[in-house]
């Protein structure tokens, strides 16, 4: 008996799918080897990020190795293999799994937060009967909390376990478990042990039915009539690909994409729910000038103006430019572009404390660096940026040599040490790009709303030198002044910096002409789960001060 | 016919199950002692399948075949797990032989894993048998303490450990690799196949499965020989055989005989004929997901190939007799029941499947039914026979379609007339009240 297990992924093994001969390399599953060929087979269990179940048994397909019909997620091909996804064997085992999976599911998706996205709804139209035979009375099982961010609608659950194997694979804190047997058979936790871990989030988005519903998310929206925006997440250094989900300009949730470099299919529930400051309180809209607030043009103008009277040997006297790791790479190429013309400006950085990093047993990270485009600014604006330059800045401003200091202030959540916003108070005249206001703002003289980085346009660069794009989910034009990147174009108009704003794709183009790691690279020609930025590998840089 | 009883000769002497009795009236570990000694591992695994010895659990497995399945060059351990959940309703073979003569079954294990170069074996028995378990613990004690197991089995350089551990009541923890699972510590559901357990099993290694009937063979094929051993019983599938006959009999119990005994001798000269002298009208013969016989078709040999040929299976032997008074409906209602409970809910079509046989079926029995719905269990029954990880949903899936073939009228008159009679009769006020559907 030969080992069927034994798979050489060099070989490559000739079968035929539905009648058409094909190649794949050997120890392929059927599943992930007629995907390859356009060939969609229907699944409800497989998620390609953990263990293969078996269970749901949707995925059945026809083959001549065996007279029932075979998973194809956990069978592998093999040489001379032939495949059937259309007979009607096939297409009979995948009906009445449909009508099994509906048989006891209350079918409520007017009033279910999944329907729209739900693979139950989808399979049901593609591969379902179009009516139940069942008139008994469907099972009733539980709704209930499961931990501080899900609940369980108990009555959708199919049982694939996706959520119990992510748990106990990916995050490794195996809160959940299926209780009960047969058609009782639902999720749960064990009593008093609620599903609580930093990637708890990412089951509610892995559940093919509406069984485990976020709170957050819970009755907010409809998931047709949101906006989708493909960007990246700021919480921190990692750069998770997030999709950004808004209703009528508000973020309803954030969900992750695939990127299998970055953070594969999950993101953490820190990031996940951490939009909530997109509508804070202390959050600045508006531009103010001396405390009072102005219209835009008025604030591009005074900027402008001061700009314009700074530089050595002019009036205005030393300019001092802060720089925060919010940034994108297109803004700190205008921010270097500002320093460079105006001579004898001091450019420094800022950053936030690092945090608590965190690895999973799914080879999840979460990094310690909070900041999302440390590396991006340093290839930007130079490796010492936020170090000894932020330093000197930071020594000029005690020792009083900044006459008007710029500062940008994106931090969601600023926890800056004392001795930076007392260092930036100090300064005799500051213009701040505020994300929220505080320290940073108070008693300054100018202060214009910063964007957030979900409304930002441009590329980022995590920790690990991955060049990313991240989108703002706000239409272009729903604002006048839509991101930084455009105000800080207007004010270099204003101060004859520049002749004409750009586009954030021609800012890049601009930056990859200039600066050596960028060369060659375009926002167009960016593959979808970005690009290693050459000599920016986490290797190159050194330690990110997160070994964890 | 001469038939020399083999589990069950002393059956009725008070000290049958200790070592001491074994070894005087069986000569008690002569055929390890034998295996250990004389015989090459290799050559012994010829010696079984040569034997003809089938698998006693149901899938009737020939035991030298699946032995030879386990890779002999392997880093990893390799453990044999031996099945005594006996689940199977109607089933209580495994039950005498581990009460009466558990070292009977120590012996085969020793047998077993000389063979297969074992050295640890667990037993995996059903948590509701505490008799059978404090028997078998203390023969175990009694083995270790007369240097049978341990380090030197038989005073051989062979290490073998054996360990009991009970289970907590599933029926699924008598599917082969529910059990594995389960005595892995999770929640005992089966595991996809490939890999086989000879492969790859408990704890990821290569685990021998066999159930505790068929490894108490194993001394007597060391004792007489494969080729005495191929004369008792048909040739393909020899032995003595313990059968359960339970149900509608004047002496119900386990029945030793040789394999292939007649059916109706079984029921009518060892357990006395059908009780209260009425007469025959079905027999489940292996157990509760086998084919049931229609009265008509019990003069069979209950051996593995007559049964095959008969459209039902020997499975675990549990033979299940009914009288002429029985309510087939209101039996497959049970037996429905059963399956609807013990599903582990893991693949869809036995999860959804066995709960809604028993809502038919029991729509039916309560005189709700249609006779639509005869068609409807039919291709119920086909959407879930064969589409699981284990045949759990094949074994509910037999008795509903052999039920409706074999006794159609039956439930068509429950349809027509309101209802099981034995439903109305037991709860007169619950049956019946027009179609609720």
């Amino acid at each position: 008996m030969s080992d069927p297990q034994a798979s050489d992924p060099q070989k490559v093994v000739h079968w035929l799918l539905d009648g058409k001969p094909v190649e794949n390399p050997a120890g392929m599953t059927i599943y992930e080897a007629a995907r390859s060929h356009d060939v969609e087979i229907p699944n409800f269990c497989y998620h390609p990020g953990l263990t293969i179940a078996g269970n749901c048994r949707i995925c059945m397909v026809e083959t001549n190795r065996s007279k029932k019909p075979v998973i194809s997620c956990s069978e592998r091909i093999s040489e001379g293999l032939e495949v059937q996804t259309q007979s009607e064997m096939a297409v009979t085992s995948r009906n009445s799994v449909m009508e099994f999976q509906l048989i006891n599911h209350p079918l409520d998706c007017p009033v279910c937060d999944k329907a729209g996205e739900c693979v139950l709804q989808d399979h049901s139209f593609s591969h379902g009967p179009d009516r139940s035979r069942f008139v008994e009375d469907k099972n009733i099982r539980h709704t209930k909390e499961l931990g501080p961010t899900i609940d369980i609608w108990g009555n959708r659950c199919i049982v694939c376990t996706r959520c119990v194997r992510f748990c106990d694979e990916i995050s490794g804190s195996s809160e959940l478990c299926v209780v009960e047997r047969g058609d009782r058979s639902v999720v749960d936790i064990f009593p008093g042990v609620p599903i609580d871990n930093p990637l708890a989030g990412n089951v509610v988005d892995i559940c093919p039915v509406g069984a485990l519903i976020s709170n957050d998310f819970k009755f907010e929206a409809r998931i047709w009539n949101m906006k989708k925006t493909d960007s990246l997440c700021g919480g921190c250094a990692r750069g998770c690909n997030v999709e950004v989900q808004s209703l009528d300009g508000f973020v309803k949730r954030l969900v992750p994409r695939e990127n299998p470099q970055v953070n594969q299919w999950w993101i953490c529930d820190e990031g996940r729910y951490d939009y909530r400051y997109l509508l804070a309180n202390d959050r600045v809209t508006e531009c103010s000038l001396d405390g009072t607030t102005v219209d835009d043009r008025t604030a591009h103008e005074t900027l402008a103006s001061w700009l314009g009277e700074s530089g050595l040997g002019k009036a205005g006297g030393t300019l001092g430019i802060l720089v925060d790791p919010y940034l994108t790479c297109e803004e700190a190429f205008l921010v270097g572009e500002i320093a460079a013309k105006l001579p004898g400006t001091i450019l420094g950085g800022w950053r936030s404390a690092d945090g608590l990093a965190q690895s999973f047993p799914g080879h999840f990270t979460i990094s310690g660096e909070k900041s999302p485009n440390r590396l991006g600014v340093e290839a930007v604006l130079g490796r010492e940026v936020f170090g000894s330059e932020g330093a000197a800045l930071r020594a000029a401003l005690a020792g009083g040599e900044v006459a008007t200091l710029l500062v940008f202030a994106g931090f969601p959540h600023p926890d800056l040490d004392d001795s930076w916003t007392s260092a930036v108070a100090s300064a005799p005249r500051r213009a701040v790009f505020a994300l929220r206001s505080g320290p940073t703002t108070e008693g300054a003289a100018l202060v214009l709303p910063g964007s957030s980085p979900f409304e930002k346009e441009g590329t980022w660069v995590n920790e690990d030198g991955f060049l990313q794009r991240v989108r703002s989910y706000i239409a272009p034009g729903a604002t006048e002044w839509g991101h930084d990147l455009q105000r800080l174009q207007a004010v270099m108009r204003g101060a004859g910096l520049r002749s004409k704003s750009l586009s954030p794709a021609a800012i890049f183009r601009e930056l990859s002409e200039s600066k050596t790691p960028f060369a060659g690279l375009s926002h167009t020609a960016l593959p979808p789960h970005g690009a290693p930025l050459p000599g920016f590998s986490r290797v190159a840089v050194g330690s990110e001060g997160n070994a964890g | 016919m001469s038939f020399e009883k083999f589990f069950t000769k002393y059956l009725h002497e008070p000290d049958c199950h200790t070592l001491d009795f074994y070894k005087k009236n069986y000569q008690g570990y002569q055929g390890a002692r034998k295996a250990l000694h004389e015989w090459e591992p290799d050559a012994l695994i010829d010696e079984v399948k040569a034997s003809n010895l089938r698998g006693r659990g149901g899938a009737g497995f020939p035991t030298g075949v699946k032995w030879g399945f386990v890779p002999k060059k392997t880093d990893k351990p390799k453990y044999l797990a031996i099945n005594a959940d006996e689940s199977e309703p109607g089933t209580f073979k495994d039950r005498v032989i581990m009460e009466k003569n558990p070292h009977q079954l120590l012996e085969g294990i020793i047998i077993n894993s000389w063979a297969v170069g074992i050295h640890d074996a667990y037993i995996y028995i059903r948590g509701e048998y505490v008799f059978a378990t404090r028997r078998l613990e203390r023969a175990i004690e009694e083995a270790y303490q007369d240097g049978i197991l341990g380090e030197k089995t038989l005073g051989k350089d062979f290490r073998l450990d054996v360990t009991v551990h009970r289970g907590a009541g599933a029926y699924i923890c008598g599917e082969e690799t529910g059990m594995l699972t389960s005595l892995e510590g999770e929640r005992g559901l089966p595991k996809l196949k490939p890999p086989f357990p000879a492969v790859e099993g408990l704890w990821h290694c290569p685990t021998v499965v066999q159930n505790v009937e068929t490894v108490a063979n194993l001394p007597l094929i060391l004792e007489i020989g494969s080729a005495a051993y191929k004369q008792i019983g048909p040739e393909a599938s020899p032995g003595p055989k313990l059968y359960c006959v339970s149900g509608h009999v004047e002496r119900p119990g386990t029945i030793e005989a040789p394999m292939g005994v007649n059916l109706l001798t079984l029921i009518n000269e060892h357990c006395g004929g059908v009780w209260k002298g009425r007469k025959l009208k079905a027999v489940i013969p292996g157990g509760s997901s086998a084919h049931v016989l229609h009265a008509r078709e019990c003069d069979v040999a209950m051996d593995i190939e007559s049964l095959a040929a008969a459209g039902t299976m020997l499975g675990s032997a549990g033979v299940i007799v009914m009288d002429d008074q029985t309510c087939m409906v209101n039996a497959l209602l049970n037996i429905m029941r059963f399956y609807h409970h013990e599903s582990c809910g893991q693949c869809t079509p036995c999860r959804e499947g066995t709960g809604w046989l028993e809502k038919i079926v029991h729509r039916i029995a309560y005189g709700h039914g249609q006779l639509e719905d005869l068609a409807l269990i039919d291709s119920v029954c086909d959407r879930m026979v064969g589409k699981t990880i284990c045949v759990l949903a094949d074994a509910a899936a037999f008795p509903a379609w052999s039920f409706i073939e074999k006794f159609r009228d039956e439930f068509v008159h429950c349809i027509e007339h309101g209802g099981s009679p034995e439903v109305k009769k037991r709860h007169p006020k619950r049956v019946g009240g027009g179609l609720r559907v």
